[in-house]
């Protein structure tokens, strides 16, 4: 092996260790929410290309009111799921969508587009 | 003082109007003599206009009438008055709690309606308005905006109004006792401009709007992608290209450059949503689809540049780009997002047939005056006019006439129901015969087709356990995928062949291109859509993904006897009479039902009923004495009758002959016996039973026949169950168990290590349902909310048992078809585009082919799923 193999060689495992802590150790920031007036837990999160916020915190017990707003015309993000408290909603883009329900068990919940390319974390405490 | 020009719209001074008319006690002034021509030669088409929506500035008070609803009214109704009575301008206000309703006598010049209705809200009650969506043409003025609004609050009974620049839409609330759309759309024609009709608020109208759309811009970003592929295509082969071949390098090296810059737009505008979605998911530490199109092509054509703009630095014959693979790729993969989503399409069409069903307009009779309002404005308690061969327009209860309705839009009943007074119609199905009135019971979101629609979209919508692994691998996918690229790229590098490096990016290039995540994430769900819908189409509603994934496993199904096999009501079925026969049968069955006229009993009930069926004129009875445990006896035409069981004749002493056997044979056969004595001498038995649902025993072979044991259960005694099992074909009966227990006794089936789906009508069986593995409940039609059940038949037949086990076995074959296929595209396109099979064969694979592998795995997922649509049910309706 000649010094540039020996340079490709480590920079193959230097660029797999950064995906690898990139994509699946590295820690999420996350959006904690605050609990309206009204008494449910709001917060709007815009489509585009992904969910922002993507990772939610909320309190388990108290309604969670979600606006989505579809920021892109891409059909791929038209609904959004979930799965676990059997929520679905069409996102015509550009316009607001509330999706609203209350989670009664801690845990975390995944929200999805309809074939999973673009998702999102509910984290119930 | 401004006006407008009725006619059209435009505003004017009054003093300098070319004329004015004087119509109905209003005056209207016009711009031009076409206009006031208009006008005279049809004043009414135009005086639906703002001065004349009902509402006079002049007038001091007006007066109005609001359903409320949220909270009890009663309760709250000193509260709700002293907070309108607080706001200036309201004179009075009167709460009339059994109706729902607030009279209110306000000024108008002080208040408007606005103000009333946020001033209702604040104290918790909500207003019962309706919303509609008017769409407004080539509305391009901001300030019009206002003016159309203001017009649109001014009107009357209208509680809000706004309206939307960007939709070209105005949402209007308001009660639709006091005004009606096309005095709406008049007020927005006021201001010179066109009301659209209704655009339909329907989801599916809108998404599908939103598709041809989207479609639209696909195949431009596409066609602009292979209308600069082309030639970039004939530079990458020059080799082979007629004039291309005979360049100089150097020329060569300029022309590259020329489709450097010409592949630019296609990467920045064609496939401008893979590099942004590309770096959505980045940032958002994910990626997915886009990030590997976005990696391979822009690896690419960074490769390229450089190897033209610095030849020098690459190894001999390792300066040659590959722009092509940049245009080719992105091209195929735009056409393939395009395809797909055509094929989404058509996944979705058994909602739009759904849809479609709804009748759009009702024939409404308010104050004795019939009228034809879109069917949006009818209200809970209106009276429907509906004629034969018209759509009955939403749910309610025939008050006047009858007639026969085709219900099989909705039941799948081919049959035309009869519909009398007092009877229940179903929006959406059609009027056959006769001419009838109904009071509406359920308007809106509430009707049953609307609860059809809702729930099979939510169903279609679910997930199936089955996803929850396709999941969990596209979680890794992309990043392994990453991953691996890297690594070919570094193998091909360190020990590949000459030369190395145009090797090693080539097939990384490859790998990142030919990786396809959205088959496998397409899978499932494209499957599900049009197999739920498929399903709704032929009367079977399907809960959820869960549902329909168990429903293909169950191995038992356990039947409900009454209502489920049988009807669920007895019926008369045999009259026999005693060896010395005293009487005819029809005359025996007149003085038996002439007694059980009198009584209550359910099976006293089906021998009336028998007897009217046979047009019997019925007697006087008289001395009618009810004899507990034993039956009945009464005085008629002179007779003394005694109807009842074995126990009373034996008490009476009366002799039975040979109608003690025959007793015996009825009861075997799952019949109730009761035996008839006239004057204290046997005449003969009368039999009634509740009879086996014509097509059950059919249905029972159908299931049996695809492997599945089929158990009845019942409260009956186990004669008369093994009778009725007997004659349908079942073969293990459970009898005798109390309805709380057959919860039980399904687990106990379940104990024994068998998948078990219980049949049932949803009400008594509800524990046994939600304990089965899957519950279905024999919907009566209309009642498709039953909660315990995973899936509801809306047909009250058992064949729709074998419809639904069929519909999931398979949309679960189609799902395991695309996952399989996903996956082995996965797993075995990835390693080739490795270049595995080059040590051996010397094959790789081009990136050009990746991409097209790669657009239309996805296609193929979405057109596997609609093979289901051409599935047919064994029993069709």
């Amino acid at each position: 092996m000649n010094t540039i193999q020996i340079i490709v060689v480590l920079s193959g495992i230097v660029t797999t260790i950064l995906i690898a802590w990139y994509f699946w150790f590295a820690p999420k920031a996350q959006t904690r929410v605050a609990v309206a007036e009204s008494g449910a837990q709001e917060v709007a999160i815009t489509v585009k290309g992904g969910y922002t916020p993507d990772v939610i915190v909320v309190q388990k017990g108290r309604p969670v009111r979600l606006t989505f707003t579809r920021q892109e015309s891409s059909a791929c993000s038209e609904k959004v799921l979930f799965p676990d408290f059997n929520q679905n909603a069409n996102l015509p883009e550009g316009e607001q969508v509330t999706v609203e329900f209350t989670p009664e068990k801690a845990g975390e919940y995944g929200f999805q587009c309809q074939m999973g390319m673009l998702r999102g974390k509910l984290i119930v405490e | 003082m401004i006006v407008h020009d009725p006619v059209c719209g435009m505003k004017i001074e009054s003093q300098s109007a070319f004329a004015q008319r004087e119509h109905m006690g209003q005056k209207y002034y016009f711009c031009s003599q076409s206009c006031v021509g208009q006008f005279d030669a049809d004043p009414h088409r135009y005086v639906m206009t703002s001065a004349t929506t009902g509402f006079n500035p002049q007038a001091t008070l007006t007066r109005i009438e609001l359903p409320v609803s949220g909270m009890p009214l009663k309760e709250h109704a000193t509260h709700l008055e002293a907070a309108l009575r607080a706001v200036d301008g309201i004179d009075e206000v009167k709460v009339n709690a059994s109706a729902s309703k607030l009279e209110v006598q306000y000024d108008a010049q002080k208040v408007d309606v606005a103000r009333l209705v946020s001033t209702i809200k604040s104290i918790g009650f909500q207003v019962g308005g309706t919303k509609v969506k008017i769409g407004i043409e080539n509305l391009r003025c901001a300030s019009c905006v206002k003016f159309i609004e203001d017009e649109l609050k001014a009107t009357q009974g209208v509680l809000s109004a706004t309206v939307n620049i960007a939709t070209q839409e105005a949402t209007v609330d308001y009660l639709p006792q006091n005004t009606t759309l096309s005095q709406l759309n008049a007020a927005i024609e006021t201001w010179g401009y066109k009301s659209r009709a209704t655009t339909s608020d329907a989801p599916v109208d809108k998404q599908e709007e939103a598709h041809a759309h989207e479609y639209r811009k696909l195949m431009n970003k596409f066609w602009f992608a292979a209308a600069i592929a082309l030639p970039v295509m004939a530079t990458a082969y020059y080799q082979v290209v007629p004039f291309l071949r005979d360049l100089s390098m150097d020329s060569l090296r300029l022309l590259w450059g020329v489709t450097a810059l010409l592949t630019l737009p296609v990467m920045f505008w064609s496939g401008s949503d893979f590099f942004t979605g590309a770096w959505a998911a980045f940032k958002h530490r994910s990626a997915n689809m886009n990030t590997l199109i976005a990696l391979g092509t822009g690896a690419a054509w960074l490769y390229s540049t450089f190897a033209i703009l610095f030849p020098s630095v690459f190894p001999e014959g390792t300066s040659e780009p590959f722009f092509d693979v940049v245009a080719v790729v992105i091209a195929l993969v735009v056409l393939g997002q395009a395809l797909e989503l055509r094929a989404k399409g058509q996944s979705s069409s058994a909602i739009k047939k759904l849809l479609g069903l709804q009748a759009k307009t009702a024939r409404v009779i308010r104050d004795g005056k019939e009228m034809d309002l879109p069917v949006e404005e009818v209200l809970v308690g209106d009276v429907i006019q509906v004629r034969p061969g018209e759509k009955v327009p939403v749910d309610g209860v025939i008050v006047e006439g009858s007639s026969a309705v085709d219900e099989s839009m909705l039941t799948g009943e081919s049959m035309p129901a009869s519909k009398k007074m007092g009877d229940e119609v179903i929006g959406a199905t059609i009027n056959k015969t006769g001419a009838f009135k109904f009071r509406t019971t359920k308007v809106g979101k509430d009707t049953a087709l609307a609860q059809i629609v809702r729930m099979v979209q939510d169903a279609q919508n679910s997930k199936a356990p089955i996803a929850r692994l396709a999941d969990i691998v596209s979680g890794y996918f992309v990043p392994i995928v990453m991953i691996l690229a890297v690594w070919t790229f570094v193998i091909w590098f360190v020990i590949g062949p000459q030369p190395q490096l145009v090797y090693a990016l080539v097939t990384s290039v490859t790998v990142l291109i030919i990786a396809c995540p959205c088959a496998l994430g397409l899978a499932t769900p494209m499957s599900l859509m049009v197999g739920i819908g498929k399903g709704a189409e032929n009367g079977i509603l399907i809960r959820s993904g869960e549902a329909l994934q168990t429903a293909r496993a169950i191995q038992t199904v356990v039947l409900d006897k009454t209502g489920t096999i049988t009807k669920g009501k007895p019926e008369l079925t045999d009259i026999v009479l005693a060896d010395q026969s005293i009487v005819k049968d029809d005359e025996l069955l007149r003085l038996a039902s002439s007694v059980e006229k009198v009584s209550e009993h359910p099976l006293a009930q089906a021998i009336v009923e028998g007897a009217q069926a046979r047009k019997l004129e019925l007697a006087e009875v008289k001395d009618f004495e009810a004899i507990p445990g034993h039956g009945v006896s009464a005085k008629v035409e002179g007779k003394n009758i005694l109807i009842g069981n074995l126990k009373l004749m034996n008490r009476e002493n009366i002799a039975l002959g040979s109608l003690e056997e025959k007793s015996k044979f009825l009861a075997d056969d799952g019949k109730t016996p009761m035996f008839i004595a006239l004057d204290g001498k046997a005449a003969g038995i009368i039999a009634v039973a509740d009879t086996v649902k014509e097509d059950s025993s059919e249905a029972i072979k159908a299931l049996q026949a695809l492997g599945i044991e089929v158990v009845m259960i019942t409260g009956d005694n186990r004669r008369t169950a093994e009778a009725i099992a007997r004659k349908v074909g079942v073969k293990r009966v459970l009898a005798e168990v109390l309805p709380e227990d057959k919860a039980k006794n399904v687990q106990l089936l379940q104990a024994e290590g068998k998948k078990v789906a219980m049949v049932g009508d949803g009400i008594n069986d509800a524990p046994a349902l939600a304990q089965a593995d899957v519950g279905l409940a024999i919907g009566t039609g209309t009642d498709v909310a039953i909660e315990a059940s995973d899936i509801t038949l809306i047909r009250g037949s058992l064949k729709g048992v074998v419809t639904a086990i069929e519909v999931s076995r398979a949309t679960m074959n189609n799902i395991y078809q695309n996952l399989v296929g996903a996956f082995f595209y996965n797993v075995l396109g990835i390693p080739v585009a490795m270049g595995v099979l080059f040590p051996f064969f010397g094959l790789l694979l081009s990136p050009l082919i990746a991409g097209a592998a790669m657009a239309f795995s996805s296609v193929t997922v979405v057109g596997n799923a609609n093979r289901l649509r051409g599935f047919k049910p064994k029993f069709s309706v």
